[in-house]
């Protein structure tokens, strides 16, 4: 205790001494202080200060003047210590050292030879390259960065003249060790103050790909360095040369690939405990993985991180957002399930929001959604009062999407008309909100409100300027539900001319079945062979890189075409050829519920009806046929086939052949008033059915 | 590469007098694009009410259309005008035969300007003006971008560090096919377009905006303040809640409660749809313009701003990648705020001891 105490003291004496009087020099045992030199120094006399040093330390000319250097640049003086280097000709100091050094081959005979000889030479080398540096560092400070990049560089290219295997491990001076990381660790940096961007690419490069035996924190600093340069400067020089990779190891092709390489492996060190954590890697790391789509990856990396580096609610919600944007969203919910709980942040408005949005996407969820909604909507206070909006429209969403699996009709319409209140409430907020605009389009079409839903598609394509496809499709079917076939057909063909033809498919499908609804067959059976063109070419032609610019909703599937033709031919009672549509569709996928259906004889029709209903329990398409076929068999069977048909309507209260079939039965069993009422329902809403059903847009 | 070498050979120009070039000197090009150059510099001033005599006499007249300021200013104002943008406009005539001179160092003058055109357009479509002089600058840039990808997709590979890699530390040669590289597309394939479809629009921006970015080292710093203003624009959201970064636990001033209080809370005019295939390109020059190396005040301040708009707009939209990536930004931007005075590792070891 006490002598730790005396050698500190002793330490603080002796710098206050040195700051009295002046620094001082220890070489080959000797010892002298430097005012004398400082002093001849400020009078500009570098010759009588050099030989002072000279005298005192028994130096020789180079390391005298490598020393006075070092004295100017550490009193800040850096244009006389560039005077005083100038004065020594390093070049010439590193070729004298080279063939002493290299040329010797290690021999076990003459190990300790050399060994002294190594020491001595790594002295002199450690001088002369801790001058050059400082040369650089100078010319830096100076302004001069080119010059000084180069004199950096000078530095390295000695370094690897003198050790051409590498800097040994062991056995060296640790001086020498200190003045190559710190100019490989410079280099960069200047030639990036240079401007010369292709050099520090290269200059990063080399220090991170030959060996100088650099410490771990030096080496991740560069790495980080490198990695933010490559993803940020905006330039694109080549890749790493496939002279450095070995058989099956990753060499990247591009910035990106580098960067986000590199980031991985600071990660990796950083649980390794290799290095110190450093929170910016992460972030850097969320970026470049987010700008390539790739979250999950990312989600993989938060997984690895060691505990106490992330607070676990933020981690949680990285998480979730990492796998939302992969498409993964029932991880995400489960996580922000977690987060959301009430010992957690249960007040979080981005992860209500978030969950809130998941919820809406499926019915099953949707209730619980409400919730999250509702909660964010209390939240959204404060500076956060922006995403009021955001709330109400996710209220909204989550409301009509519980409104489809309501059990009761007076539940749905409840819920159906509190949809449209908050998205209502959502757009005075928003009114600019494009989203929210669609969002309303489609609740009030489903809602059968077509004048306000025709309104709200008109707003849609004025907001975006035409620019979604899905925005084309809903005013054509409001249109279509309107009866207006003729407007809804100019809207499709406007849309087909903003649509590339890669991404026709949908409008194609729309308009096939409008020339149908018009009864214009022949060239119905026109566009659906254009149709069928289009899909095979894009069956053929998708590569795992083609598929980016179609999601799964802007495709249309070549079965869906068949169907759609074999329905054409069988309203025009052209059974062959609706057999072969058919057999095509069959080829496709086999036991599909809408095969079946459609190749349903009166004679097989019940069996693949009920085939098909057990394949999809929920299709309605087959129960109201199954209902149809059963009311043709007596009375007896009217209670089953009106249970079908009114099963069928409650999963689809806007199916007017189910209403049809269900007048039938009643009228059948001789309830005329219900039948009245059924056939009204059916009529009326045949007057707002649009050709496809509103919800394939979405 | 072609291009990289005309251009060092302009930029060292600037400084040595221009020699006459020799047949295998990289000056060609240069003095191929120099009468080029001063052909586009005399037919500017026809549009232009006055140019600078420094331009006309210069020795690299592409680098200097590009970093005069007068002359941008000027060119801009034109650009801004209510009304330009429609298939007469001369300017726009001018930026479109400039680029299709295909010049590397003329077509940086005209990318320079491809931050207004494109905010411009975008902002002006819902207003159904004409703009096909924006178009057809646009769809030259498009179109060059076609030619020189050779309508191929730009793919990324996903490292995964348990294949090994040139900058593993332990050089071994684990040969591991467990485990698939993943492969994603970050710019799709490109078809022709000779005119821009509605549902093609964004892309037609995005594509022109990925090879901005690609010369954005070249840009003028007033280029992307022009660009960060637009992103602003774009998102249609006021990005002020998040001045103290995307995390702060909201401290309720009296005055922020204050600025609150009305019913359109934060949202801005302007507001445009932002699919991926635009926003992607916005993020990656709002990156550069944020963490790219070399610091201007009024670019930083402005990108700052753009970025916190566009975190608010994307949680608007609750869209997880656009959340990710701009909250990765202004966390970078706060952690670089409150980090003062790094050390610097370059410096030697000051001690007034020195043992040699």
């Amino acid at each position: 205790m006490s002598g730790n105490i005396s050698a500190e003291w002793g330490q603080l004496e002796n710098d206050l001494a040195a700051a009295v009087a002046g620094r001082e020099v220890y070489a080959n045992g000797l010892c002298i202080n430097t005012n004398i030199v400082e002093a001849k120094l400020d009078e500009g006399n570098i010759e009588e200060a050099e030989s002072a040093l000279r005298d005192g330390l028994s130096l020789n000319f180079e390391e005298a003047r490598a020393l006075l250097g070092r004295l100017e640049y550490q009193r800040g003086n850096v244009e006389a210590a560039l005077r005083v280097f100038d004065g020594i000709d390093l070049q010439a100091a590193i070729l004298r050292m080279q063939p002493s050094l290299a040329e010797k081959p290690p021999s076990k005979k003459g190990r300790s030879r050399t060994e002294s000889l190594h020491a001595v030479s790594q002295h002199a080398a450690s001088l002369v390259l801790e001058a050059i540096y400082l040369k650089a560092r100078s010319l830096q400070k100076l302004g001069k960065v080119t010059e000084a990049a180069h004199e950096c560089k000078s530095v390295l290219d000695a370094v690897e003249k003198i050790f051409y295997h590498g800097i040994p491990d062991v056995l060296v001076d640790y001086k020498l060790q200190d003045t190559v990381s710190r100019a490989v660790e410079l280099l960069p940096e200047l030639w990036k103050q240079a401007g010369c961007y292709p050099e520090a690419m290269s200059a990063y490069r080399r220090a991170l790909l030959s060996q100088w035996n650099l410490d771990n924190d030096c080496c991740a600093r560069i790495q980080k360095g490198f990695a933010v340069f490559l993803l940020y400067s905006g330039v694109e020089v080549s890749p790493p040369s496939l002279a450095v990779q070995i058989d099956g190891s990753y060499v990247p092709r591009n910035n990106l690939e580098e960067a986000i390489l590199l980031f991985m492996i600071l990660m990796r060190k950083f649980y390794l405990g290799k290095t110190q954590w450093d929170p910016s890697v992460i972030e850097h790391l969320t970026f470049a993985l987010s700008l390539c789509s790739q979250t999950s990856v990312l989600a993989k990396q938060l997984e690895e991180v060691m505990p106490g580096f992330f607070q676990r609610v933020e981690r949680w919600k990285s998480l979730a957002l990492g796998y939302s944007g992969a498409g993964q969203e029932i991880t995400a919910l489960v996580l922000l399930r977690k987060s959301l709980h009430k010992h957690e942040k249960p007040d979080d408005l981005m992860s209500l929001l978030l969950a809130a949005k998941i919820c809406s996407e499926d019915s099953l969820l949707a209730a619980e959604g409400v919730g999250y909604a509702q909660r964010a909507i209390i939240n959204a206070q404060g500076v956060h009062k922006h995403l009021k909006g955001v709330g109400l429209r996710m209220l909204g969403l989550c409301l009509g999407k519980q409104a489809k699996v309501s059990s009761s009709d007076f539940e749905r319409s409840r819920l159906q008309s509190e949809a449209l209140k908050s998205l209502d409430a959502a757009v005075a907020l928003e009114h600019d909100n494009s989203d929210l605009i669609f969002d309303l389009g489609v609740q009030y079409a489903e809602h059968r409100n077509l004048n306000a839903a025709l309104r709200y598609a008109r707003r849609y394509i004025d907001t975006t300027g035409g620019s979604v496809l899905k925005g084309w499709r809903l005013l054509a079917l409001v249109l279509s539900a309107q009866q207006r076939y003729s407007e809804a057909q100019v809207v499709t063909d406007a849309a087909l001319d903003e649509t590339a033809k890669w991404e026709q498919g949908p409008l194609l499908r729309m308009k096939a079945k409008l020339k149908t609804s018009q009864s214009l067959h022949t060239e119905a059976i026109e566009t659906y062979r254009y149709l069928l063109a289009l899909v095979q070419a894009q069956r053929k032609s998708y590569g795992p890189l083609r598929s980016t610019p179609l999601t799964e909703d802007d495709k249309v599937n070549e079965y869906e075409v068949w169907h759609g033709l074999a329905n054409l031919y069988s309203s025009l009672s052209h059974w062959n050829d609706a057999e072969i549509c058919l057999g095509k569709a069959r080829a496709l996928i086999e036991y599909s519920a809408e095969t079946l259906h459609r190749r349903g004889q009166v004679s097989e029709a019940l069996a693949a009806y009920v085939n098909a209903l057990l394949l999809e329990p929920s299709y309605v398409p087959c129960k109201i046929l199954i209902g149809a076929v059963l009311s043709k068999m007596g009375s007896k069977m009217l209670p089953v086939a009106r249970t079908l048909l009114s099963d069928a309507l409650r999963i689809e209260p806007t199916n007017r052949m189910a209403w049809y079939h269900l007048a039938l039965v009643h009228r059948d069993d001789g309830r005329i008033a219900d039948a009245a009422d059924c056939f009204q329902a059916a009529s009326m809403l045949e007057e707002s059915d649009p050709i496809e059903s509103f919800s394939s847009i979405i | 590469m072609s291009f990289d070498t005309t251009v060092d050979s302009a930029t060292t120009t600037t400084t040595t007098e221009p020699t006459t070039p020799t047949p295998t000197s990289p000056h060609i090009s240069w003095s191929d694009s120099f009468s080029e150059a001063q052909t586009a510099i005399k037919t500017l001033s026809t549009i232009l009410p006055s140019i600078p005599p420094s331009l006309t006499s210069s020795d690299n007249p592409s680098s200097a259309l590009l970093h005069d300021a007068e002359t941008s200013a000027e060119i801009s104002r034109l650009l801004r005008h209510p009304d330009s943008g429609a298939g007469g406009d001369h300017l726009c005539r001018w930026l479109y035969d400039t680029f299709q001179s295909a010049k590397p160092d003329l077509q940086l003058v005209v990318l320079r300007f491809l931050p207004l055109i494109a905010g411009l357009y975008l902002s002006r479509v819902p207003l159904r003006k004409p703009l096909a002089g924006f178009e057809a600058v646009l769809l030259a840039i498009y179109a060059h971008e076609t030619v020189s990808r050779n309508g191929q997709a730009v793919t990324v590979t996903i490292p995964d560090l348990s294949h090994s890699s040139i900058y593993h530390e332990t050089k071994l040669n684990t040969k591991n096919n467990a485990t698939e590289l993943n492969l994603t597309v970050i710019s799709a394939s490109l078809e022709p377009h000779g005119t821009v479809r509605s549902t093609r629009r964004a892309r037609i921006v995005g594509v022109a905006l990925e090879l901005y970015y690609s010369k954005i080292s070249q840009m003028p710093s007033e280029s992307k303040i022009d660009f960060c203003e637009f992103c602003t624009l774009w998102a249609g959201q006021d990005g002020d809640a998040y001045k103290n970064g995307p995390d702060d636990e909201v401290v309720e001033t009296g005055e922020a409660k204050e600025n609150c209080e009305g019913e359109n809370v934060g949202a801005k005019e302007g507001r445009i749809p932002l699919p991926w295939e635009l926003l992607q390109p916005v993020l990656r020059i709002l990156g550069h313009c944020l963490m790219g190396y070399k610091k201007n005040n009024e670019l930083y301040e402005a990108a700052c701003g753009a970025c916190r708009s566009l975190y608010a707009r994307s949680l608007h939209d609750i869209n997880p990648k656009a959340i990710l990536a701009t909250r990765s930004l202004l966390r970078l931007v706060k952690m670089e705020a409150n980090s003062e005075d790094k050390v610097d590792h370059t410096e030697i070891v000051m001690s007034n001891v020195i043992n040699l």
